[in-house]
């Protein structure tokens, strides 16, 4: 930057360092974070030998063949019903039981509403529930089924917390209201809480689905059968399989990274909403 | 609060509705949440095995029998020091970053959802992306150094280095959300706030010191609590970059591996009993590191807050 002057001019306002260095900064994080996932598209589009040889040069042959091999080889539209399956089943059944625990406790609609909150609340101090829970799960002859490893993922304590709290700002004459109008609470809840704490609900779906899919230390528990595998433990697998094919692998990893990020975009503002609706209780 | 939706047998209903979700809870975590202690003070194997209650020898073996008790030591030493680098690094770079994005900047949006992006991928694609990455010897950063003359194994390297690593992805991975809880913390503070010390003539560095820092002690509680905790417990991603090597080991690894072994697959050598030891001994680390922090900055917040 030796020419300030000039830049000045043209800019018609002084230069500030300050915001030199804030993007300088900025910058260099940003390579950190994309660095990688740029070496991955870059490996992936080239060929075995040639990444041998040399890996940082940019990729000149444009292998899309990996990608169509990954998902041939990966088994990879199994594993992805599995944890669409597992997401939407352990989602679906962890919200419509916790829109009815949340609003009656919220509201004191039952008695010990305060104890019961409390319950969820300690949750998240306790020591892991790992070993009991196998015990539990075989005990029960759920081991290495597809229902008893959805059952692992239909609580979430701090999901049942989120509810409680944005519950709480809805006003409570809407209750008898819509009781004086004849409606049930079973109609109440869904058809006119539901609606009003949207916001609240979709955060913690996102945040729990996201939970399911990543999962890995689950599936490699409960699951043994190949069959039942979601595409977390899929993808190990295939990594133990292909390990030294890093072109391949990369496009395996690919695959499944881009359609994440995607989502990412879309969904982001709820995890924001879900981080910092916890940190804001402390 | 009085209830509007009917009287007599009616009144059941938010009762009958509430059941399954606190069932649930009861049955898959809170109860086997609270039989861990119970577990740990037996020789557990698999379920349908003859199970003996043998007091306190778990524990005893844990810490004080043998080599593998000296091991243990090592593990909580490990896990110790894997969650002073991870909760300092990334808290004290999630705050220089939430700063510096806070500014009134050009495609601050961007570099935000690009810091915070990580977290939606899961520890399995975090930690693939960045084993090819850091592939030894032909893999790509490896390359990069070598042009300098630096040579490095990465995670195939000496523990001590393939540990390091994994302090570097966790943050790498985890960075995004301390710096978003910074930044709602930031949001808070009125402009009018820093309008008054500048006019005060305050330096940048003084308005942090004097203004920022302290108006954003709610975030920094939350991100020391949280980073705390959630690195004493971490070890996904020592499962998919590392695998069981020995001598990189944290102590939520060693209770996976003790408890199921590191293959996958059941086997009656399974120590359950001894793990749910284990994990109690990784419950109390928790706690007491917990407590001790939380007693530190409710110090610190009244002090500030007066």
């Amino acid at each position: 930057m030796n020419t300030p002057l000039s830049l000045n001019r043209i800019a018609g306002r002084r230069i500030s360092w300050g915001k030199i260095a804030s993007y300088t900064i900025l910058v260099l994080f940003a390579i950190i974070y994309l660095g990688p996932l740029l070496m991955l598209v870059n490996t992936s589009l080239k060929t075995t030998p040639s990444f041998m040889k040399d890996p940082l040069a940019f990729a000149s042959e444009f292998q899309v063949q990996n990608f169509v091999d990954a998902w041939n080889k990966a088994n990879f539209p199994k594993y992805l019903v599995n944890s669409l399956l597992y997401t939407v089943a352990g989602t679906v059944v962890f919200i419509m039981t916790a829109v009815f625990v949340a609003f009656p406790v919220a509201r004191n609609y039952v008695k010990y509403s305060g104890w019961i909150l409390t319950l969820f609340v300690v949750a998240l101090f306790l020591p892991p529930a790992l070993i009991p829970q196998f015990q539990l799960i075989r005990g029960l002859g759920l081991y290495n089924t597809q229902f008893g490893y959805i059952m692992l993922f239909v609580v979430n304590p701090i999901g049942i917390v989120i509810l409680v709290n944005y519950i709480k700002t809805v006003p409570k004459e809407l209750d008898e209201a819509a009781a004086l109008d004849g409606c049930g609470y079973f109609q109440f809840v869904l058809r006119i809480v539901l609606p009003l704490i949207q916001p609240a609900v979709a955060t913690v779906i996102v945040l729990h689905a996201i939970g399911i899919w990543n999962e890995i230390i689950m599936p490699t528990i409960y699951l043994t059968n190949k069959e039942f595998y979601p595409i977390t433990r899929g993808l190990i697998v295939f990594t133990g399989v292909y390990g030294s094919n890093w072109p391949l692998l990369a496009a395996a990893v690919l695959i499944l990274t881009f359609p994440m990020l995607v989502l990412f975009l879309f969904l982001q503002r709820y995890i924001v909403a879900g981080l910092t609706a916890g940190s804001v209780k402390g | 609060m009085t209830y509007h939706f009917g009287r007599g047998w009616s009144r059941s209903i938010p009762y009958l509705l509430l059941l399954p979700g606190v069932l649930f809870y009861l049955i898959i975590a809170l109860g086997p949440s609270v039989a861990t202690m119970v577990y740990s003070f037996t020789n557990a194997t698999l379920p349908g095995a003859p199970v003996r209650w043998i007091g306190v020898e778990n524990y005893k073996e844990f810490l004080f029998m043998g080599q593998a008790s000296v091991d243990n030591i090592a593990v909580l030493g490990r896990t110790l020091i894997f969650c002073f680098f991870v909760t300092t690094i990334q808290f004290a770079v999630g705050l220089f970053v939430a700063v510096i994005i806070n500014q009134k900047l050009a495609g601050r949006n961007i570099f935000r959802t690009l810091y915070f992006m990580p977290v939606i991928l899961g520890a399995v694609i975090q930690g693939l992306i960045w084993s090819l990455f850091l592939y030894p010897v032909t893999g790509p950063l490896a390359k990069l150094l070598g042009l300098f003359g630096i040579q490095a194994l990465f995670l195939g390297g000496q523990p001590n280095e393939a540990f390091a690593w994994v302090i570097v992805v966790q943050i790498w991975a985890n960075m995004g959300t301390t710096m978003i809880i910074f930044l709602s913390g930031l949001q808070t503070i009125g402009v009018e706030m820093y309008e008054a010390a500048t006019i005060d003539g305050a330096n940048p560095w003084q308005v942090f010191t004097n203004v920022t820092w302290p108006l954003l002690t709610p975030s920094v509680n939350t991100n020391l609590t949280l980073n705390i905790i959630g690195s004493l417990q971490a070890w996904q991603l020592f499962l998919v970059l590392l695998g069981y090597k020995p001598g990189t080991q944290v102590l939520g690894y060693l209770i996976y591996a003790t408890g199921f072994g590191t293959s996958g697959g059941v086997s009656a050598s399974f120590r359950q009993g001894y793990a749910a030891a284990a994990s109690i001994v990784l419950f109390l680390l928790v706690l007491v590191i917990g407590m001790a922090v939380q007693n530190i900055l409710r110090r610190r917040e009244a002090r500030i807050m007066g």
